[in-house]
Order: structure tokens, then C-alpha cells, then sequence
């Protein structure tokens, strides 16, 4: 029986400074609040699913059976509508713009909304995505018409689909193998999981996330009400501030991760290329008449949301 | 408490709780749950059920049945007879061609059926009498169909290669491509075997007329006339039909891993019934109800797994022997046999998807540590558990031949698998020596690693 | 022990000696049989749907972003609803290396131990079921993807099915407690 507070997450395990940054960034913020709470806090680091299913983090953190976790907050879309928000095509379009998020009304919102879920959010992650495609790269919205793509989540479905894609659901291990045969011709997910998936090798093109991107991803580090309110007063605030200190290290480790992407993919011989403000627009365009609409049209928390954050643009 | 202690009353409240005879899934839960209970978190038990359903709502997983079902229907029509008989009647002169074909009946069984016991039941039915007849010892007999059986798991498909593949978070379709290699490899070995073993029997035979004029199966002649031979071919084509279409489905990419299951199911069922006139409800009810029952029984097994290492995770223990077994430093090699040798004794016990689901959390680690390609270890792993189907004390096809063929002594089973057994660990130290037995197919097919 | 993959055509459990259990168990199999069927046909439709998917996709490129969704539903379904016929059939293996080294006497104990304890963590199981069932239900919860189908519908068949083997099981121990002991 261990009192350490238990961090799950998805991503490749590693050490505090090599590896998969969302892994760097639990160790370094358990290594920290040690250091701090000077061994009041002690922390243990699941990589990798090692603890539990990936979709089942979020409702166990709801119930207290998991302390914290670091996990795309829209994979809980099927319980919690509202968090959807964090993986909307086109509504967040820069780092700037993402991390401001958190001050902005829209962070508010979806922090009391979360409280009132019993998660508390404590670091602020935002990350860039781009397409692997093993035809020609996804550009423009026509590019996308008559490919196999996979878009990973409801929203980015949608807007493939209204650009004339065939969407094709399968599991993320599944990946390489439907790109290598061509089950699937193109496959967007973040710029890590680009590298981490090894797309590469069955990949002619790429299009990044460096810059402007249409897919930007909220993956926040949570912990669960019922554990932070077991916390002592001063736990809890050197948890809350170590968490906004990651937030650097995430933004930078994210966009190192952009460019890392694209040189990874040209040195294997793949054509690399990033997006426009002008193409972004476009995407952005599709997007508001086919998954914000959708989306706001779930609840009036969900239309609300993105009233706000459509003031961020 | 440490977690040395915890772990070890945890596996001692497993071996007890398995050993009473309780079912395996609900022995795996009561465990977990008792734990939960004692040592973590209250609202632990309140996630019970969500993370079961979260295990096995994948549609990996769920593929499961599909498999099952493509070779019960098989194996449950005439279908798997005729390919034996095939088979028997074009290699019946080669000497010991008899074993061989058995040995081959099973191959080609195995690659359409995904679980060993089946493959055995499907092929032995048939070979076992039939050796017999022809001379062959009885425990010669069951050894070649409990060891050809055993290729229904490393042969594509192959449910514990589908646990393999979720476990360890490879790509399934280029692990059942990596099982092809060794499968071949030990159908050469079995058959090399079965070759040497028949003609020593038939020396003896040969020897004992000679001696005091005692006949013997062995040393009659049986011939198959040009036509009968042409007439046999036909039956082979659906198997034929059905192992392309897949592959082609598979690996041409037209279908992901989860639609070609459903594919050859379906493909399975449109070939009885077009060639067998299998199709009525009454036909298909009991190709259906075997296929349910092994399926039910082994997703929940899947399920329960979950609870099971979870505690194991959340208590620390899977990660305190990961790290046990990396702060040994052993050589890489000694590392594998080590693992191996503990998947060995599991296979005593359990059967492989046990062994799978509870191993997996804590071996995995070490051996990504150690620079092993998963792919390879999940291929080596499958030929040791290969072992633990037919080594006693309890292996599931002994207990299979003991249903086709109940008046074979126990006693003459166990001594005809054995040779076997050996012959496997022969392919496990080949694929040591040349890992590209196995990673070379998915490496030309599907591009290097 | 049993290997999950019967040779001989199925064998239905023993006829219990008291005819009021005889009369319960019957019912309780009927239930059970029907159930099988309808798993049946629903295995043979999960088939169906993912050759449809691969085949609309390459033959009329309308690609499906429902089959997996589907099919897990009714591979859950069928994995629970006939839990409680393979546990009639005592299908659910377990090691029985013991059983040959025990006296028939604790034998007897040690099987009744077996069922009294599997009954009472199927029974935790359940209740649990039922619960997550009726959060998924209050909240409205779907899966995270575009098909987004209700969760309460693989929630509810897992707590049905788990129910029902829990009455399955407690029919097992009625059956071996009324069974009359002098009979061989
Ligand atoms: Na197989
Ligand atoms: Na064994």
C-alpha cells in the first residue's frame, strides 16, 4: 500500500530528460512537487497505459480511484460532451492562441465546468498535429477527396468527410501496418505521435503543424477533486504552481516536436509541407458549418464554450 | 508492507484460488477484487466494471470470435476430413508419408483456425484412426496430431497472437506474418521426424515377420489409382480459396485485421455451404454454439486479466519485478531464457492466453530494455507456450487425443509428444541463432522495422 | 478439465433430484438456449457488417465509420448473454490438476467452495454492472467517436448477462445442496 500519488498517461515511458516530452513533464513535475512538499508528496509515473485503459483515466479520476493523469482531454468526449472543445478543427490555430486559453473566458468556463466533474486541471497543454499521408499531402481541403483517412476523433471526421474523404476507424497500433498496405492512405494525429508511430517509413508526404495548424490538441495534466482536496492548503498551491511552470516546457518541447517532425519525415525522403494562414481559413471554414456547428448543437454548455472561445481568434 | 511481500501473497492468493478449481476468469477477479479491497482505494471497486468493458471493447480483441467461428466451421463440416484425405491420398507413397500428411493437414488447418485444440480435434479425429490402421504406434499417432495441433497459435491467425499484439502494442498483421516462418520451419522438423519414426517402426515390423511371421499394417500395400487422385484435388480448393482470400484481403489492404476476421468467417460459412450443402439453422447450430462457447469463455477470461494486472500495477508489483528482474543486469540471452523458462512453467498450468495476459505487464519491459524486437519475442514466446500445449501436467491437446482417442494410454501419449517437445526447442534455439526465420517475411512484405 | 472445444455433441447438465429445482433449472436452460440463438444470429451478423464495410469501401467507395462500433457491441453481447449457458455446461475452464488427488468427500467441499465464491464475486460484479449501467444511462454517455452510439446499451447487456449467470451459478448450489447425497 503506497500513499504515492499515481500520474497514468498513454505515451512511451522515459527519464525526466529523454523520451516522449508529456512523459519528461510528469516526471519533472513529480520531481519537483517532491522537491517542494520536501517529501511530503511522493508521485509514481504509469507510461504507457501501464495503469489502466487509456478511457478509463478520466472517469476513474472523476471517482478518486486515479490521482492524476496527463490525456487528450476530448477522449472523454462520450462522457462529458463539453470537453469535445479540446480537439475542435480549426478553433485554436496557434500556441499563442491555445495557451491563452487558460486566462481567456472560455479557460474559465472549462475549468469550473471540470471542477464540477471533480477534475481539477493543472497544467495547461496544447499540441500541434499534421498529416502523414503515403499519396500526395493534405494540403488544401480538395487534397483530402477519395483518400483513406483517419481522422481520430468525431470532430476531425467530420470535417474530412465534408471534404470528401472516406473516413476509416481503426486502432492507433493499427496504423502502420493499414499505411503500409494501403487500408488507409493518411493519417492525422500530433506531431509526437507522428514521430513516435514511425509514419515515416510508409509515408511519401507530410504536411506539419509548424506555425499554423488547423489541429490542435488540449491534453491538460488533471488530477481528481477528491484527491487535491485531501491536500494540505500549501500542497495544493505548490501542485497548482508547478504545474503552470510545465507549461513552458510543454509549449517549447511541443514546437521542438513540430520541426523535429518535419525533419524526420524529409531525411526519409518523404515531401514536407506546412500550412498557410489562407489553407488554414479554409479548414476553418468547413469546420464551422459541419463539427463546431455539430458540436454546439450538443448542450448549452457546449454552444457557450464555443461562443467563448471563438473569441480567442 | 513492501511490494516484495504484497507480490508475493498476491501470486500465493492466485496459485490458491486457481488451484481449487475455480473457473480462471472468475479466480482472476476474485483475487483482484480482494486486494482492491484490502489495499487500495475504496473507490477502486467503483471502477471495476468500467475498466473490464474498456479491455475488451477492442475490436482487436473482439476478433476473437470471428476467428473461432471460420474454424469451427471448418473443423465441425466434412471439411477438415476431406483435406486430410487430400492430402493422405497424394503422399501416401513417400515413406512415412503418412505422418507427413497429417503434419501438413494440420498446417493448413492451423492456418485457417486460430486456437490449437481445435486444429487438433478437426485433423485427429480423422489422422489418429487412420495411423492406426496403417501400422502406425498409438502414441506415435497422437504425438504427430498433438504437436501439428499445437501450430493453430503460430500459424495466422491466432488468438494469442492477437493478445500478443494488444499486450505489446505491435502491429498484429505483421506478427501473424512473422509466425509464418517458424511454422514452416516446424512442419520440416515434424515431418523430418515423422519420416524417421515410420520407417524405424516399419524396420521393426519388417524385422518381426521376418522373425516369427507376426504381420503388420505397416507392411501392406496400399495404392491410390491416377483418377482417385485427380478426384481428391477439388476438395482441397475451398481451403485454397479461403486462405488466398484472406491473405489477399489482409495483406493487399483491403481489409484491417478486424474486417478480414469477419471476412473469413463469412467466407468460412459460404464455402460449407455451397460444397457441403451446410447452411439450415439445424447445420450451422452446432458450428455456432462451440464457437460461442469457446469465445464466451476465453473474453471473459480476457476481461478479468484486466482487474487482475491491474491491481498488480497499481500495487506496484509488475513494475518492482520489471525492475527486479532489469537490476539483475543479466546478459541479454540469460535474460531470455530466463523469461522463457518462467513462460515454460506457467505452461505447465495455464494455457497460453493466461499465460499472455498475466505475463505480458511484467516481461514485456525488461525485454524492451534488453533492445529485443517484440515482434521476434512474441514469435519465440508462441512456440514455448507451443510446448506447454501438448508437455505435461496439463496439456490442453493430451486432453483433446484423450477425446478422439480415449483407449491410447495416457502413458503412450505423453511418451509420443515428447520427441516433440524437443523438436520445438530446437525451433526456439534456430530462431535464437537466426532471428530471420521470422522477421524476414513481414520485413520483404512489409518494409523493415 | 475442460478445454473449450467440445468434441461430442454438447452435454446438458445432470437432471437435479428435487423436482421443484429440476423445474427451476429447466426454465432457467430454456432461458439460456434462447438466448444462444439470438447470440447466434448475432455472430453471423457481425460477420456480415465487416465484410459490408470493406466491400462498400472498395466497391462503391461509401466507407462506414460504424462496423467497429457495432461489432463490439455485438460481441459484447454475445460474450455476456451466454456466459450463464457456458457456465450451465461448466464450460468456464479451470485448473482441476487437485481434483484427482482428493478424496470424493473433499472433493464435494472443495467444489461447493468454488461455486459459493465465484457466486459471490459474479454477484459484486453485477451490482457494479448495474450501477455504471445507470450513470452511463442518467448522464447519457456515448463512445468518444463519430458513430457515437449510447454506452448504456454494452453496459446494460454486460449487468444482464452477469445477472443472469449470477442465477445460473446459485442455481448450481441449489441443485448440488438439495441433491439427494446417497445417490452415486
Ligand atoms: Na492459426
Ligand atoms: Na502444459
Amino acid at each position: 500500500q503506497s500513499a504515492a500519488i499515481k500520474i497514468s498517461h498513454q505515451f512511451p515511458g522515459g527519464t525526466a530528460t529523454e523520451g516522449d516530452f508529456r512523459d519528461r513533464l510528469c516526471r519533472q513535475f513529480a520531481a519537483e512537487v517532491e522537491k517542494r512538499t520536501k517529501g511530503g508528496l511522493k508521485f509514481e509515473i504509469y507510461p504507457g497505459s501501464s495503469l489502466m485503459k487509456t478511457n478509463a483515466q478520466f472517469s476513474s479520476m472523476r471517482k478518486g480511484a486515479l490521482d492524476m493523469s496527463l490525456v487528450p482531454l476530448s477522449y472523454a468526449g462520450g462522457e462529458m460532451p463539453e470537453v469535445n472543445i479540446g480537439l475542435m478543427p480549426g478553433l485554436v490555430t496557434s500556441y499563442e492562441q491555445g495557451y491563452g486559453w487558460k486566462n481567456a473566458e472560455v479557460g474559465r468556463e472549462l475549468n469550473r465546468l471540470l471542477l464540477e466533474k471533480g477534475i481539477v486541471v493543472v497544467s495547461w497543454i496544447w499540441q500541434a498535429g499534421g498529416v502523414a499521408s503515403r499519396t500526395i499531402p493534405i494540403v488544401e481541403p480538395e487534397d483530402a477527396k477519395g483518400l483513406k483517412i483517419r481522422g481520430g476523433s468525431r470532430e476531425m471526421d467530420l470535417i474530412l468527410k465534408a471534404a470528401g474523404a472516406a473516413v476509416v476507424s481503426l486502432p492507433s497500433n493499427e496504423i502502420y501496418a493499414a499505411m503500409q498496405t494501403g487500408a488507409m492512405d493518411a493519417a492525422l494525429t500530433s506531431s509526437t505521435s507522428l514521430i513516435s508511430f514511425r509514419l515515416e517509413e510508409v509515408s511519401k508526404s507530410l504536411t506539419t503543424g509548424r506555425g499554423k495548424a488547423y489541429w490542435f490538441m488540449f491534453e491538460p495534466l488533471m488530477m481528481s477533486k477528491a484527491v487535491f482536496d485531501k491536500l494540505t492548503k500549501e500542497q495544493q498551491a505548490i501542485i497548482m504552481a508547478v504545474g503552470g511552470e510545465m507549461e513552458a516546457l510543454a509549449r517549447k518541447s511541443a514546437q521542438m516536436d513540430d520541426s523535429l517532425v518535419a525533419a524526420v519525415y524529409q531525411k526519409a525522403g518523404a515531401k514536407v509541407v506546412d500550412l498557410s494562414d489562407a489553407t488554414v481559413k479554409k479548414w476553418q471554414a468547413i469546420a464551422r458549418t459541419t463539427a463546431w456547428k455539430d458540436y454546439a448543437e450538443r448542450n448549452a454548455n457546449c454552444a457557450n464554450l464555443l461562443k467563448l472561445a471563438e473569441k480567442t481568434l | 508492507m513492501s511490494e516484495l511481500t504484497m507480490g508475493l501473497m498476491y501470486g500465493a492468493a492466485t496459485l490458491v484460488v486457481m488451484f481449487s478449481g475455480m473457473p480462471i476468469a472468475f479466480a482472476l477477479g476474485v483475487v483482484a477484487v480482494s486486494f482492491m479491497y484490502f489495499f487500495m482505494p475504496s473507490s477502486s471497486l467503483d471502477t471495476v466494471t468500467q475498466n473490464v468493458y474498456e479491455e475488451m471493447a477492442s475490436i482487436t480483441l473482439l476478433s476473437i470470435p470471428l476467428f473461432i467461428l471460420k474454424g469451427a466451421a471448418i473443423g465441425k463440416s466434412p471439411a477438415g476430413k476431406d483435406l486430410y484425405s487430400a492430402i493422405h491420398t497424394w503422399m501416401h507413397k513417400v515413406p512415412g508419408g503418412l505422418g507427413i500428411a497429417n503434419v501438413f493437414a494440420c498446417a493448413l488447418f492451423a492456418a485457417m483456425a486460430g486456437s490449437s485444440p481445435a486444429t487438433c480435434s478437426a485433423i485427429g479425429s480423422a489422422g489418429i484412426p487412420e495411423m492406426r490402421r496403417r501400422g502406425y504406434s498409438p502414441g506415435f499417432a497422437a504425438g504427430i496430431i498433438a504437436a501439428g495441433g499445437t501450430l493453430g497459435i503460430l500459424l495466422p491467425p491466432s488468438i494469442t497472437m492477437i493478445l500478443y499484439a494488444v499486450a505489446a502494442e505491435q502491429s498484429l498483421g505483421r506478427l501473424f506474418l512473422a509466425g509464418i516462418g517458424p511454422g514452416v520451419l516446424l512442419v520440416g522438423l515434424f515431418s523430418g521426424y515423422a519420416v524417421y519414426r515410420a520407417r524405424k517402426e516399419y524396420r521393426m515390423a519388417h524385422a518381426a515377420f521376418l522373425n516369427d511371421g507376426t504381420t503388420s499394417a505397416y507392411l501392406e500395400v496400399e495404392h491410390f489409382t491416377l483418377a482417385q487422385k485427380v478426384e481428391m484435388l477439388p476438395r482441397v480448393l475451398p481451403f485454397i480459396v479461403l486462405l488466398l482470400g484472406v491473405m489477399i484481403a489482409l495483406y493487399g489492404g483491403y481489409a484491417t485485421p478486424s474486417e478480414t476476421a469477419g471476412l473469413g468467417a463469412l467466407l468460412a460459412l459460404v464455402l460449407i455451404a455451397i460444397v457441403y450443402g451446410i447452411w439450415k439453422p439445424r447445420d450451422l447450430t452446432p458450428i455456432l454454439s462451440s464457437t460461442i462457447k469457446e469465445s464466451s469463455m476465453l473474453l471473459l477470461i480476457i476481461g478479468m486479466s484486466l482487474l487482475y494486472s491491474y491491481v498488480m500495477s497499481y500495487l506496484h508489483i509488475s513494475q518492482s519485478a520489471a525492475q527486479w528482474v532489469v537490476a539483475m543486469a543479466l546478459s541479454k540471452w540469460v535474460l531470455l531464457a530466463v523469461i522463457l523458462l518462467m513462460v515454460v512453467v506457467f505452461g505447465f498450468f495455464l494455457p497460453p492466453v493466461s499465460i499472455i495476459l498475466m505475463t505480458a505487464p511484467i516481461i514485456l519491459p525488461p525485454l524492451k530494455a534488453a533492445g529485443f524486437d517484440l515482434i521476434w519475442f512474441g514469435v519465440v514466446m508462441t512456440v514455448v507456450m507451443e510446448m506447454g500445449l501438448i508437455h505435461p501436467p496439463v496439456g490442453l491437446n493430451i486432453f483433446v487425443i484423450k477425446n478422439i482417442a480415449p483407449d491410447i494410454p495416457l502413458k503412450d501419449v505423453i511418451w509420443g509428444v515428447m520427441p516433440f517437445v524437443g523438436l520445438m526447442f530446437v525451433a526456439v534455439i534456430l530462431l535464437c541463432i537466426f532471428p530471420g526465420i521470422a522477421t524476414s517475411l513481414p520485413e520483404m512484405l512489409m518494409g523493415a522495422k | 478439465m475442460s478445454h473449450g472445444f467440445d468434441i461430442g455433441p454438447a452435454k446438458g447438465p445432470a437432471v437435479p433430484d428435487n423436482p421443484v429445482v429440476a423445474k427451476l433449472s429447466r426454465a432457467l436452460d430454456a432461458f439460456n438456449h434462447g438466448l444462444l440463438m439470438f447470440s447466434m444470429a448475432a455472430l453471423i451478423l457481425t460477420a456480415l457488417v465487416l465484410t459490408y464495410s470493406v466491400v462498400s469501401r472498395y466497391f462503391f467507395k461509401l466507407p462506414t465509420d460504424w462496423q467497429d462500433e457495432a461489432s463490439v457491441f455485438m460481441l459484447v453481447g454475445v460474450t455476456f448473454f451466454c456466459c450463464a449457458y457456458v457456465q450451465s455446461l461448466r464450460g468456464h475452464i479451470g485448473i482441476e490438476a487437485l481434483a484427482p488427488l482428493l478424496s470424493p468427500r473433499v472433493n464435494a467441499a472443495r467444489m461447493m467452495f468454488v461455486d459459493v465464491l465465484s457466486l459471490l464475486f459474479c454477484l459484486f460484479f453485477s451490482w457494479k454492472s448495474w450501477t455504471l449501467f445507470h450513470e452511463a444511462f442518467v448522464e447519457g454517455q456515448t463512445t468518444s467517436s463519430t458513430f457515437a452510439p449510447p454506452l448504456w446499451i454494452p453496459y446494460g447487456m454486460m449487468a444482464f448477462g452477469m445477472s443472469l449467470l449470477v442465477l445460473q451459478i446459485a442455481m448450481q448450489v441449489l441443485v448440488r445442496v438439495t441433491n439427494d447425497r446417497s445417490a452415486p
